[in-house]
């Protein structure tokens, strides 16, 4: 007789997704390991751009030609601060396109049929992905810093950029996945995915703090989701402080309850298309 | 008590046509597709059921519904007393669903380690699933396949993981869609030896669509015949055969190089030196009076009787149908 | 050889031009993409003025530059780009037993539709933010077609590491998109190791950074360096290439 116990499995009900999410999580976390040597590139790509973004932050540094924002630049130049904005834009796994294939291509008819929700599953998958990639693009920075024998901040910084860098990337995955879950809608992903990354890229401040802005579009930055990707954990990194760190993740996890919730309302709207129309 | 339920399940789907030229901007044109337009049909426990239908005819949108993927634009549907398009989630628990043409495993992982993420995803206990999951690699042979990742399976290798996937949390009713679609003879045997074997013994319902005839001969008993989104046929198998072509097929083989038979409703099919079929009529003349003939003329080495191939019995029924 | 060459590259370039909504989505993309980093680099320099004597106008100058390298050799030589992967694929079996050079073939089998969006950028910008003038026209040319040598021929030895190992599909690309990298920053931030690299193994220096001095400080000792990079890493493509053929002809596998 097949063994089925429906009553059972309701009351398993929460904590089995939580259970099935948590595996997929590790799931992401071992296939990176696993893919070593894609880990291995992303790390030397982390580095090569390191390597002419340091050049270009420190000449600007030392030149600190008056008149110019140089004088508002952090002693050691902005290099820091771009080694942890770039650490954390690195790391966010590619969700939007496997949603794409998943969705475009119809291979979302096998995840239907299970009995957990699909998404909670990919964006699980996605986060423990990301996950191995901080920690593995993370230990390369860490001896590229060492090795490199410049000033690092100090060591509460450190901890402050680990922390604030992992709600970071929560937040990055959310807004990928958004982008992704325009495949419902639109023929290609690509166009919101330039839109999505250029706008994480300059109102998040991947290249330089939002804070040199113009004080009118620093603000305007400031109510946008993006920031909470980049800026406010590379900020740790040239002004750290205990304060600004506890501010910075509560707004972190504001924006992660307010994607979460776009994420599932858009979720729902796409289901409903496609139960009501086919895959 | 029946295991499915369908009544007046009807489908239709939408789509915008458009017009060439300016017409576009001031009208558009929406057509609208019956996929499947009122079947009712009954499943009872235990029972193995084929739905065939050439390409079109609403046996997939008939499948998706009833696993709760598709929701139905009129009618009324019960399985395992569920209403598949807004109980989804509390059926996926009891059925199991393999489709021929996508895959449910994840790609680059060996088997073993998609077999582990299913049993959290249906949370299945952690003793219950190691039995089960010994049993069905034992029984399908997938011992050495289960630490390569299943991309670099065969396509019958990969099948036969995609089936012990879906058995893997004991469902009570399996949905098969084409499940032997490109694979070999032999991996075909194997695939329908074990459902046959493993849904008899485990008590399941099979529901089966398939474009191969003989995956309707060998394992299944029913047959419904969908063809323009109706259900054209609902028979036993072995009814329908008999049925609709009322023929069975003999076969001589002969030390002469070729025999005569002049009888009613007896007409040769093909002869090869030595080898001749019949085609016999069995409302004109009985086979046993045949198979007589046949002898009283000598010389006979070999004879086989048998139904004629599922294929000619489809494609009466279609042709019946499209003359209509 | 050059009317084949020009035969097979204009095939490629008809069928690059075929599948005309992704050559326009991609294409602006691409064009958004650039106009994009023209903003960033126009707000840092209402910042910062200017980088170790850098301006707006000669960042403009190095990215028109490099955008027409990259779409000349999209385009004319555009099987540069997945050259490793062919070779990984055994698909110069067929090229060897043809009477032509294998290399010509390979770099004139492919054309990328999205150069021709770099195209446009490339002399757009040129036109418009360079600060040059129609007497420097000469010079442009004679730096693109130096630039262009340097950049297809270093891009065919990084494939030709696929004669070598099997992990060069990938890192193939990846070489290519470093060299690319570092022909987008002003030339002046470069110094001791970095320098090194963008002078030798990922010649930013001397696709854009030598050409670019020489439309700003135009002298016989950079036209010089000019002709002679481009002569030695032609040269040094030729060689890497053909000894990676002959390790191919004689059967031995890519490692991994």
């Amino acid at each position: 007789m097949p063994s089925t116990t429906p009553t059972a499995r309701a009351e398993l009900g929460a904590f089995g997704t939580l259970a099935s999410a948590a595996s997929a999580f590790a799931l992401g976390v071992r296939r990176n390991f696993a893919n070593w040597p894609v880990l291995m590139g992303r790390a030397l790509f982390y580095l090569v751009a390191m390597a002419v973004l340091s050049a270009l932050w420190d000449k600007v540094a030392a030149q600190r030609l008056s008149g110019t924002l140089a004088s508002a630049l952090p002693q050691g130049g902005l290099t820091l601060y771009v080694g942890a904005t770039e650490w954390i834009a690195l790391s966010i796994a590619a969700i939007h396109l496997r949603l794409e294939d998943d969705i475009r291509l119809g291979m979302l008819e096998p995840h239907l049929l299970r009995p957990k929700p699909y998404l909670v599953q990919k964006i699980a998958e996605t986060l423990g992905d990301s996950l191995a990639r901080l920690f593995g693009i993370g230990a390369a920075a860490l001896i590229a810093l060492a090795l490199s024998g410049r000033a690092g901040p100090p060591l509460a910084a450190f901890l402050y950029v680990a922390v604030l860098g992992l709600l970071a990337v929560t937040v990055g995955v959310l807004l990928m996945t958004l982008t992704g879950l325009a495949a419902f809608w639109v023929r290609r992903v690509l166009p919101p995915y330039l839109i999505m990354q250029k706008s994480i890229f300059l109102l998040g401040g991947l290249f330089a703090p939002i804070s040199l802005y113009p004080g009118w579009f620093y603000r305007f930055a400031m109510w946008t989701p993006f920031p909470a990707d980049l800026f406010l954990a590379g900020n740790q990194m040239i002004a750290p402080s205990a304060a600004t760190f506890a501010v910075s993740a509560m707004i972190q996890i504001l924006w992660i309850a307010i994607l979460s919730g776009l994420v599932a309302l858009v979720w729902h709207a796409g289901l409903r298309k496609v139960l009501r129309e086919g895959v | 008590m029946a295991i499915v339920s369908v009544e007046n399940l009807r489908k239709d789907y939408r789509y915008v046509r458009r017009k060439p030229g300016l017409a576009r901007l001031f009208s558009r044109d929406i057509q609208t597709i019956q996929a499947v337009d009122g079947i009712s049909f009954q499943i009872a426990e235990r029972e193995r059921v084929a739905i065939i239908g050439p390409n079109g005819a609403g046996k997939s949108t008939t499948l998706k519904m009833l696993s709760g993927i598709l929701e139905p634009t009129s009618g009324a549907a019960q399985v395992l007393g569920f209403v598949p398009w807004k109980q989804r989630r509390a059926l996926a628990y009891r059925i199991g669903v393999v489709f021929g043409q996508r895959s449910q495993l994840w790609a680059e992982l060996p088997a073993r380690d998609s077999f582990a993420l299913l049993r959290r995803i249906y949370d299945v206990d952690r003793i219950t699933f190691e039995r089960r999951r010994s049993q069905l690699v034992e029984r399908f042979g997938l011992g050495a396949l289960l630490d390569q990742p299943v991309q670099r399976l065969s396509l019958g290798q990969r099948m036969r993981c995609e089936i012990v996937a879906s058995l893997l949390h004991g469902p009570a009713l399996l949905f098969l869609d084409e499940p032997t679609i490109g694979l070999d003879i032999t991996a075909k045997a194997a695939i329908r030896d074990f459902i046959r074997e493993h849904a008899g013994a485990e008590g399941q319902t099979v529901v089966l669509t398939s474009h191969d005839t003989r995956d309707i001969e060998l394992v299944c008993d029913r047959v419904i015949v969908i063809n323009e989104g109706r259900i054209v046929v609902d028979q036993p198998t072995d009814q329908l055969r008999r049925l609709f072509l009322g023929h069975r097929l003999v076969t001589l083989r002969s030390a002469a190089a070729g025999i005569e038979l002049s009888l009613p409703g007896v007409t040769r099919r093909t002869t090869e030196p030595h080898l001749s079929i019949f085609e016999v009529d069995t409302r004109v003349t009985r086979v046993d009076v045949v198979v007589q003939a046949a002898l009283a003329l000598g010389g006979i080495e070999d004879i086989t009787i048998e139904d004629p191939p599922m294929e000619e019995v489809v494609r009466a029924i279609y042709d019946a149908n499209g003359a209509r | 050889m050059f009317s084949t060459y020009a035969a097979n590259i204009a095939a490629a370039i008809r069928t690059s031009l075929m599948d005309r909504t992704n050559f326009i989505l991609n294409s602006a993309g691409m064009v958004l993409n650039d106009v994009f980093f023209l903003v960033l680099w126009y707000m840092f320099f209402a910042g910062f003025r200017q980088v170790g004597g850098w301006g707006l106008h000669d960042v403009a100058l190095l990215l028109g530059l490099t955008m027409l390298v990259v779409a000349i050799s999209g385009v004319f030589f555009g099987g540069y780009r997945d050259m490793a992967a062919t070779i990984l694929r055994g698909e110069i079996d067929a090229l060897l037993t043809q009477p032509k050079t294998v290399l010509a073939r390979l770099l004139a089998r492919e054309s990328i539709a999205t150069a021709w969006g770099d195209l446009v950028m490339g002399i757009w910008m040129l036109v418009t933010f360079a600060a040059l003038s129609w007497r420097d026209l000469p010079l442009v040319l004679l730096g693109l077609t130096c630039g262009t040598a340097v950049y297809v021929s270093s891009a065919v030895v990084y494939a030709s590491l696929a004669f070598w190992f099997a992990g060069a599909r990938s890192f193939a690309r990846d070489l290519t998109d470093f060299m690319l990298l570092f022909s987008s920053y002003p030339g002046s931030i470069y110094s001791g190791m970095s320098k090194v690299v963008a002078y030798t193994l990922l010649p930013a220096g001397f696709v854009v950074l030598t050409p670019v001095a020489m439309l700003r400080a135009p002298s016989w000792t950079t036209l010089a360096i000019l002709l002679a990079s481009s002569l030695c890493y032609a040269a040094i493509a030729i060689v890497a290439f053909h000894l990676g053929l002959r390790r191919y002809r004689r059967g031995m596998v890519p490692a991994g």
